[in-house]
């Protein structure tokens, strides 16, 4: 009997859905998959440390603008929304590389490939593809594999997936262990730490699109919006900063397309 | 044949001091308006910039106006258009402890060369913004000619596939300098022009960062008016 099983047995481990399915998937052409179970998360808390009076060095402020800063940063909080995640998915646990995207596109616009990066480009993902590109991508991705639902993930599924159950923000010091970011180009994937679900890359190396619509506002709406301009961008490049290399930022279409990149999700049947 | 040389250098030299010595509060001859005074239209919000995506920008007093919204996040403000050859006129009037800047043939998520925007030091130096860049100068000369709680007039030419840049404030040149090479990411030659305002604060205090908050004092704004452009070949 394995641990975990006598584990169940003795009902220490109350994760029975979780043992009967994989927990990670490869398909056909070699991508890999995450398995996310359901759950909660808070998403849109705000609140913005400001300084105080004595414990900032080198501010030439007066006390009126300690106070100013007290009552902006008071006025703008948020203590955001709970978002349900109610079903399971697989995410990829990378981004989509180069070689995946010719696999199933037989074509690659990457910026960085050739002699714009050292090494084989393959496995770099793939970059300078618009929101509707990977619609094209995921319509021959569905017929490639059969009997499977490939998509973009929604920005919940996203920020679910890359949290990876932390209820605050990410600490700098752990972005900068696991976000490829102040780098010239692209880098191959999965260089960097994983998060504690074993995804590479959530933040930094190229931007995320996902599914959703933009409401040009700090965080999303509890029920996402149906219409927009643009598609919401998520998770920073490597030409971003520490500042916004967090699963919290919400961003949007067209960023610099040469650092715009995408991850797949593929729904539990 | 050479007097009429020299008389018409004498014209064009003539042309270029009176240029230079354009009264602030007027778009010198030979630039294009790029801000109508009144809205923003041709402009957009950079929505992938780390500065911050939802700025409260907006027009006042015929002004382009650049505050934080919500407290401790900026922005960056582009021209739908991208420019490659050009020199830029705008006249900015900033308050003190407030960092910005203008950015020069910037990317999407405002990646460029950039003039910084920031009293009481720095303003009128070139700098990189998400860009290590070659060559960095200082405004050394700024204080000789800046008017302190007033507008100021920057003008700024930037040509050539290796960019050669240079910057005068009120009229007064401050630096000219050609960079070794081409510093962006994927080369580019051509941009937007932008205008940055520096973040503050983060989302939470979970993120555990270094304070910004000297780069923004609260309630704190720099505006912009009479933005202009002359394409050069």
């Amino acid at each position: 009997m394995k641990s975990s099983n006598w584990l169940v047995g003795l009902g220490l481990l109350p994760v029975l859905p979780m043992l009967a399915q994989t927990p990670t998937f490869t398909n056909s052409i070699g991508m890999e998959f995450v398995r996310i179970e359901p759950g909660r998360m808070v998403v849109g808390r705000f609140q913005p440390p400001h300084p105080k009076r004595g414990e900032a060095r080198g501010l030439a402020w007066t006390d009126a603008d300690y106070q100013l800063a007290e009552k902006l940063a008071t006025r703008d909080a948020s203590p955001g929304f709970p978002v349900t995640i109610a079903r399971s998915y697989y995410i990829g646990k990378f981004e989509v590389t180069q070689a995946q995207w010719k696999r199933v596109m037989g074509s690659n616009s990457s910026v960085f490939q050739g002699e714009k990066v050292s090494g084989n480009a393959d496995q770099h993902p793939v970059e300078n593809v618009t929101w509707a590109d990977v619609q094209v991508f995921l319509k021959k991705l569905n017929r490639l594999e059969k009997g499977r639902t490939y998509r973009l993930p929604t920005e919940f599924e996203w920020e679910y997936a890359a949290r990876a159950g932390a209820d605050d923000d990410i600490a700098w010091a752990e972005i900068r262990q696991m976000a490829q970011l102040g780098t010239r180009t692209t880098n191959p994937v999965g260089q960097k730490k994983p998060n504690a679900w074993g995804l590479y890359d959530t933040l930094g190396n190229v931007w995320e699109w996902v599914q959703d619509f933009y409401n040009e506002k700090l965080f999303a709406n509890p029920v996402p919006t149906r219409s927009g301009k643009q598609h919401v961008l998520k998770g920073a490049s490597f030409v971003g900063d520490v500042k916004n290399a967090t699963y919290l930022t919400h961003a949007a279409g067209p960023g610099n397309g040469w650092d715009v990149g995408f991850r797949v999700v593929m729904e539990t049947n | 044949m050479l007097f009429k040389k020299k008389g018409v250098l004498a014209v064009l030299l003539g042309g270029l001091a009176s240029l230079a010595q354009a009264q602030v509060g007027s778009i010198p001859a030979g630039f294009t308006p790029i801000f109508n005074g009144k809205n923003l239209k041709g402009w957009h919000l950079s929505r992938t910039t780390h500065q911050g995506t939802t700025g409260n920008f907006h027009v006042e007093d015929g002004a382009i106006t650049l505050q934080q919204h919500p407290y401790g996040q900026g922005g960056v403000l582009l021209t739908d258009r991208k420019y490659k050859n050009f020199e830029l006129y705008l006249e900015a009037k900033i308050d003190s402890f407030c960092n910005g800047g203008i950015f020069l043939r910037s990317t999407e998520s405002g990646q460029a060369y950039q003039v910084e925007l920031m009293l009481p030091q720095g303003t009128g130096n070139l700098l990189g913004e998400m860009l290590p860049i070659s060559q960095s100068v200082q405004a050394t000369n700024l204080a000789k000619v800046w008017k302190p709680g007033d507008w100021n007039a920057f003008r700024i030419r930037m040509e050539g596939e290796v960019p050669h840049l240079t910057l005068w404030v009120n009229g007064e040149q401050m630096w000219d300098v050609t960079q070794p090479k081409n510093d962006f990411t994927a080369g580019a030659t051509e941009g937007m022009i932008g205008l940055q305002l520096h973040w503050s604060a983060v989302y939470s205090p979970a993120a555990r960062a270094f304070s910004m908050a000297g780069s923004w004092k609260p309630g704190g704004a720099h505006r912009f008016r009479n933005v202009a452009i002359r394409e050069l070949k």
